[in-house]
């Protein structure tokens, strides 16, 4: 095989035409993960034994005429925060570093019934917030597009590890901006999908009620594959919806002429300016999205901040109440960064809570209000391009108000692709929220994007520089 | 809620969350208490008391308009 690293959905082309062998894709990930991944961090368990293993299997059940479809022998890799039967899940604390799951989680499982191969854990902020933190058991993972840089988090290791081609797709998790920061930052595709379409179960919670699961990919169509597979209804997540499985690549290929978009301007322009080079690639984008026969509209909302404020007190109340126990007894345990956060739940009245849920339920409406008339909105999905990884400021909640907690108060599916190239050569990226369920029309436009700009044919130097012959 | 915090209420707080801090935690801890405050303030609209909070939606049909 070349040494270019295929998208999920060329390899599945190649494997289904018995032009690529599965064994052979899965060896070319682990001759990345040995050169890379001592640099990287992007794995915490490596699952090497058990990849190659999947990938025989897959390989001969493929040459025998049963493939299981677009996911089979592809090499993935699950956020450690996800259980996994038989192989440690430590969500990157210092509690359960012996934690051994005896049960999938859902996804988890599912992916498996796919037909994927498991490289292993990735990286996560502890318990999939707080980071980067360099008190844990395991560094932090590093940005491959320069290594002295932050990833953002909490999906961390997925974010570089399917930039860096260890791994062709993952699972992240997504609390405030947990896919789509790093998928931002990493210059992958990364979505959020609606609240309850991918099941929660087995997952370690962050907050409840802002939880979600979803891929990270190189492009929006692997990301739209491997929801295809994650998506439905499980009676093990009691915020599982019971609706049909949207078909995540039925509008792929199918143009966005007419279709409306609208640009929450006073999201990344106003209420929270970002850096030039973000600025120019939303710019260009919208230039795209016209000259593609999108119409551009202007939304407004309420400022970036009520959805700040109102999605960090639900999100500290949730958090200080789940780790409540080990907060009381074994604070030091925690990661410094993550045990500051859980300190802040004391500060939060049980009155305060129910302002913010009943404020939650007015910006939700309003956000289907003002989509009413649209197919989806766009903002930025970072303020910039990635930060030095010692830089990274621990309080920025409170003054730089994030561009993607809103979409996890609404509970709407939200995607960040890359939008192309900042300072220092780091990616930037947009963000495009659509309606309830409506992934596929996500897919849509954000599958248009990439193939009408030149970001999906470049991948991180330090990747050739590290693994050519 | 006011916009800082002194140590008798700080003490109070932390006493009644279980938590238990060293000084360089609470002294830290009250740098930050504005920011709480004034998120806490930001949810806080003229809103009357039947405005329902948003614990459970469902994603009945006209949701979905």
């Amino acid at each position: 095989m070349s040494d270019a690293i295929p998208t999920i959905a060329e390899a599945a082309r190649l494997i289904a035409a018995k032009e690529l062998s599965p064994v052979e894709l899965t060896r070319a990930c682990l001759t990345r993960v040995h050169a890379l991944d001592g640099e990287l961090h992007a794995f915490v368990h490596l699952t090497e034994e058990r990849a190659l293993a999947e990938a025989r299997e897959a390989e001969r059940a493929i040459m025998a005429g049963r493939p299981s479809g677009p996911l089979h022998g592809i090499p993935i890799g699950l956020k450690d925060i996800v259980d996994t039967k038989g192989i440690p899940t430590t969500c990157g604390s210092k509690f359960l570093q012996d934690n051994i799951p005896d049960t999938d989680a859902t996804c988890a499982e599912k992916l498996a019934a796919a037909g994927t191969v498991l490289m292993g854990k990735l990286t996560t902020h502890e318990f999939a917030d707080g980071g980067p933190s360099f008190d844990l058991p395991a560094p932090p993972a590093r940005n491959p597009w320069n290594t002295e840089h932050f990833t953002a988090g909490s999906s961390s290791g997925t974010g570089a590890g399917v930039a860096a081609g260890l791994i062709l797709g993952g699972i992240g998790t997504d609390t405030g901006g947990s896919i789509r920061g790093p998928a931002a930052l990493c210059g992958i595709a990364g979505i959020k999908p609606t609240y309850g379409l991918v099941s929660r179960a087995g997952v370690a919670p962050a907050d409840y009620s802002l939880d979600h699961i979803g891929p990270m990919a190189w492009t929006a169509e692997d990301c739209a594959l491997m929801l295809q597979a994650l998506a439905g209804p499980d009676p093990r997540d009691p915020a599982s919806a019971a609706r049909p499985i949207p078909n995540c690549t039925a509008l792929l290929g199918s143009g966005i002429k007419g279709l409306k978009i609208g640009v929450i301007h006073h999201f990344h322009e106003i209420d929270h300016k970002v850096s030039d080079g973000t600025q120019r690639g939303i710019d260009a984008a919208l230039v795209t999205f016209r000259d593609l026969g999108a119409e551009l509209r202007e939304v407004q909302l309420s400022p970036l901040q009520d959805w700040a404020a109102c999605g960090s007190l639900i999100s500290m109340t949730e958090r200080a109440a789940a780790y409540e126990e080990w907060s009381r007894t074994r604070l030091g345990d925690f990661s410094e960064r993550l045990g500051s956060r859980l300190m802040l739940g004391a500060f939060i009245s049980g009155v305060d809570y129910v302002q913010a849920v009943r404020r939650r339920r007015e910006l939700r409406a309003e956000l289907q209000q003002a989509m009413r008339e649209l197919d989806v909105v766009l903002t930025a999905t970072q303020p910039s391009e990635a930060a030095k990884i010692d830089a990274v400021p621990k309080w920025d909640l409170f003054d730089r108000p994030n561009f993607t907690m809103p979409f996890n108060v609404a509970g709407y599916p939200a995607i960040s692709i890359c939008a192309g190239f900042g300072a220092g050569g780091l990616p930037v990226a947009i963000q495009l929220v659509g309606k309830l369920f409506q992934e596929p029309t996500l897919f849509r436009i954000a599958d248009a994007f990439e193939k009408a700009t030149p970001f999906r044919s470049q991948r991180p130097a330090l990747v050739s520089a590290r693994t050519a012959a | 809620m006011p916009s800082d915090i002194d140590d008798v209420a700080l003490e109070y707080l932390l006493a009644r969350a279980g938590l238990s801090l060293t000084e360089a935690q609470k002294a830290e801890l009250k740098t930050v208490y504005a920011g709480i405050a004034a998120m806490a303030e930001r949810v806080r609209k003229p809103r009357g008391r039947m405005a329902e909070p948003a614990h459970a939606y469902g994603f009945a049909e006209e949701d979905l308009a």
